[in-house]
Order: structure tokens, then C-alpha cells, then sequence
């Protein structure tokens, strides 16, 4: 076989490998998908379902997680049981609301932290009335046990009054 | 019917390198444009109502302000953490300036400012208040909200996207 058609073989399969492989940053990836599904609610769910997402979120954060809401005058760590607790209020409030995720950048000033810089898109609707809505975060996530999981969320409030 | 050449190598142009070559260029080209340059927007919300409604369309354009300043009135795209998900606002108050609402009617430097692109008002009341010098006050043109159900404020300029045409 001609050389050239095999070092390009050879880079391509090295490149598919390494797009394949597990890292750091699609672990968080990943984490912050399956986190926007289990916050996000269909018409018609079950109530076992929802606690069951419900539960499924609480995984995801450490405990406690931080929570920083300025305008909301929120500033504390919530023991997962009282985070969970919220999660399970919000989507009770939304009840069709889908949770998503875009823009995100992460970067690892730690080997065992990463902080997300994400926004947050909401978009559903309430009493029949479609809404979106959109929110800047900070996530700062921490690896434990070798599982990543968000140690603090936090909205960025770049627009003031 | 019978179709001209011109016609058919239009419609169904053989694969050759030149055409692949070219289309090449042509979808990079589409690339660069919509990516960097124009930014297709789908408008999703009320805030910019009567002036673009839900559902919509406009585009961003990004290098509007790279070579001229914001004026006021202008309407921008301001942006989160990319340009994936932006709101959509209307400028009405620029750097250094004084802005303050009373019973709907914008002032500015405690001047009354007409605004004939509002079309649905309420009594918004608002105390004065200075804009930062690296800031500019965005505001939706839809004021039929109660004020505090609408999302407004003033903006770092780094936060502006670009331009909303049309």
C-alpha cells in the first residue's frame, strides 16, 4: 500500500479514536444534557415519572450544592433533599417546560474542577400561554469519585435596572 | 417540452471536479455569512411586539457597530454566552445619560423623549437613573407588560451582538 494513503489512514483512525474516547469535557458534556431532560417536563407525566427524574437530578449535584440567585436574594448550599424539593416545585409550577442548554464553554482551572459558563433556555408553556426564557450560568462542577457532579449554580446578571 | 441546454446543465449539472469545486466554495461561503457576518434569527417571545412578533424572522448583522457607534432607537441583538440564544431589545438610553420613566412617557436627561414605535403602553414608572459609560439601556417596544414581568436594563456594550435588520 502507498505510504501517503496509509499515514492518512492512520491519522484518520487516530482522529475518530480520540473523538470516540471518554474525557473530562464530554463527561460534563453529558452531565449537563441529561441534567436539562430531567429538569424538563412533558404534559401527561406521570407522577412516579417525575419524582423519578426528580431523584435523578439530585444525583447529579453534590450535596449540598451551592445556589446563588442575586435577584432572588438566594445565596446558600442546599442539602440535595431541599434541592430536590425545588426541582420538584419548579416543574410542578412548568409543567411543560423544556430545559436546554447552549453556548457552553468549560474550562478546568483544577484537574478535579471545572467551572461552565452555559446558557439556560426555557421554553414551554404556562396556563396555555407559550413562553421562552433565557438565563446566563455559571456551573461550577467537581470531580468526585471519579463522577462529576455540579457543586454550585449561579445566573450571571449582566443586565441591571 | 423540451429544455435548453443552458437549462438542463442548470438543473442537472454533471459531477465533475469544476461543479463539486465550486459548491464547495459556495457552502463555505454560506458558512462564513450566516456564521459571522448575517445571523439568522427565529424570534420567539412578545417583548419586541408590534414592531417583530413571535415567531418572526430577522437577521443579526454582526459588523454594524465595528465601524460606527450605537445611536438610540437602534435595535440590537444582546447576547448570553454565544449568539446561539440572544434577546432581542430596543436602545433607548446611551452612556453617561439619565433615563427615567413616568406614567409610560421616556425621559432622557429629563427631557421627554417621543417613542412612535410603542404601540401597547402601560403606566411604567421608573426613578431616575445614570447609565454607566460602558453601557447602553435596552428595552423591548412591547409595554403592555407590567414592568416588572418585562426583562430590561442597561447592557455592557461588549454584549452587543450587532444590528437587527430589517
Amino acid at each position: 500500500m502507498n505510504k501517503k494513503v496509509l499515514l492518512a489512514l492512520i491519522l484518520i483512525l487516530t482522529a475518530i479514536v480520540m473523538f470516540l474516547l471518554p474525557n473530562d469535557r464530554k463527561k460534563i458534556f453529558s452531565n449537563l444534557d441529561t441534567l436539562a431532560e430531567y429538569c424538563s417536563s412533558a404534559s401527561g407525566e406521570t407522577s412516579i415519572g417525575l419524582i423519578k427524574k426528580v431523584a435523578q437530578a439530585g444525583k447529579l449535584c453534590k450535596n449540598p450544592c451551592m445556589i446563588q440567585l442575586k435577584s432572588y436574594d438566594i445565596n446558600r448550599a442546599l442539602p440535595k433533599k431541599e434541592l430536590t424539593d425545588h426541582i420538584l416545585m419548579m416543574k410542578r409550577m412548568m409543567p411543560e417546560t423544556e430545559f436546554s442548554f447552549h453556548d457552553t464553554t468549560i474550562t478546568f482551572p483544577q484537574k478535579k474542577h471545572a467551572v461552565v459558563s452555559t446558557t439556560l433556555r426555557l421554553s414551554g408553556k404556562i396556563n396555555s400561554d407559550r413562553f421562552t426564557d433565557a438565563y446566563e450560568l455559571s456551573i461550577n462542577t467537581e470531580k468526585i469519585n471519579g463522577k462529576w457532579l455540579f457543586s454550585s449554580f449561579s445566573i450571571v446578571e449582566f443586565m441591571e435596572q | 417540452m423540451k429544455l435548453s441546454d443552458t437549462t438542463r446543465r442548470f438543473l442537472f449539472p454533471s459531477l465533475n471536479r469544476r461543479y463539486l469545486t465550486r459548491l464547495l466554495l459556495v457552502g463555505f461561503s454560506c458558512y462564513l455569512l450566516f456564521s459571522y457576518i448575517l445571523i439568522p434569527l427565529r424570534i420567539q417571545g412578545h417583548s419586541m411586539e408590534p414592531t417583530y412578533n413571535d415567531a418572526s424572522f430577522a437577521f443579526c448583522l454582526r459588523p454594524q457597530y465595528s465601524f460606527s457607534e450605537i445611536k438610540r432607537f437602534d435595535v440590537v441583538a444582546v447576547r448570553f454566552t454565544g449568539k446561539s440564544v440572544m434577546l432581542l431589545k430596543r436602545v433607548i438610553g446611551l452612556p453617561g445619560e439619565t433615563l427615567e420613566f413616568r406614567d409610560g412617557a421616556l425621559y432622557i436627561n429629563g427631557k421627554l423623549i417621543p417613542e412612535p414605535y410603542v404601540k401597547h403602553k402601560n403606566p411604567w414608572n421608573l426613578p431616575p437613573r445614570s447609565i454607566h459609560p460602558d453601557r447602553v439601556y435596552v428595552v423591548g417596544d412591547n409595554r403592555g407588560t407590567l414592568i416588572s414581568h418585562h426583562i430590561f436594563g442597561q447592557v455592557p456594550i461588549n454584549r452587543i451582538t450587532g444590528g437587527v435588520i430589517p
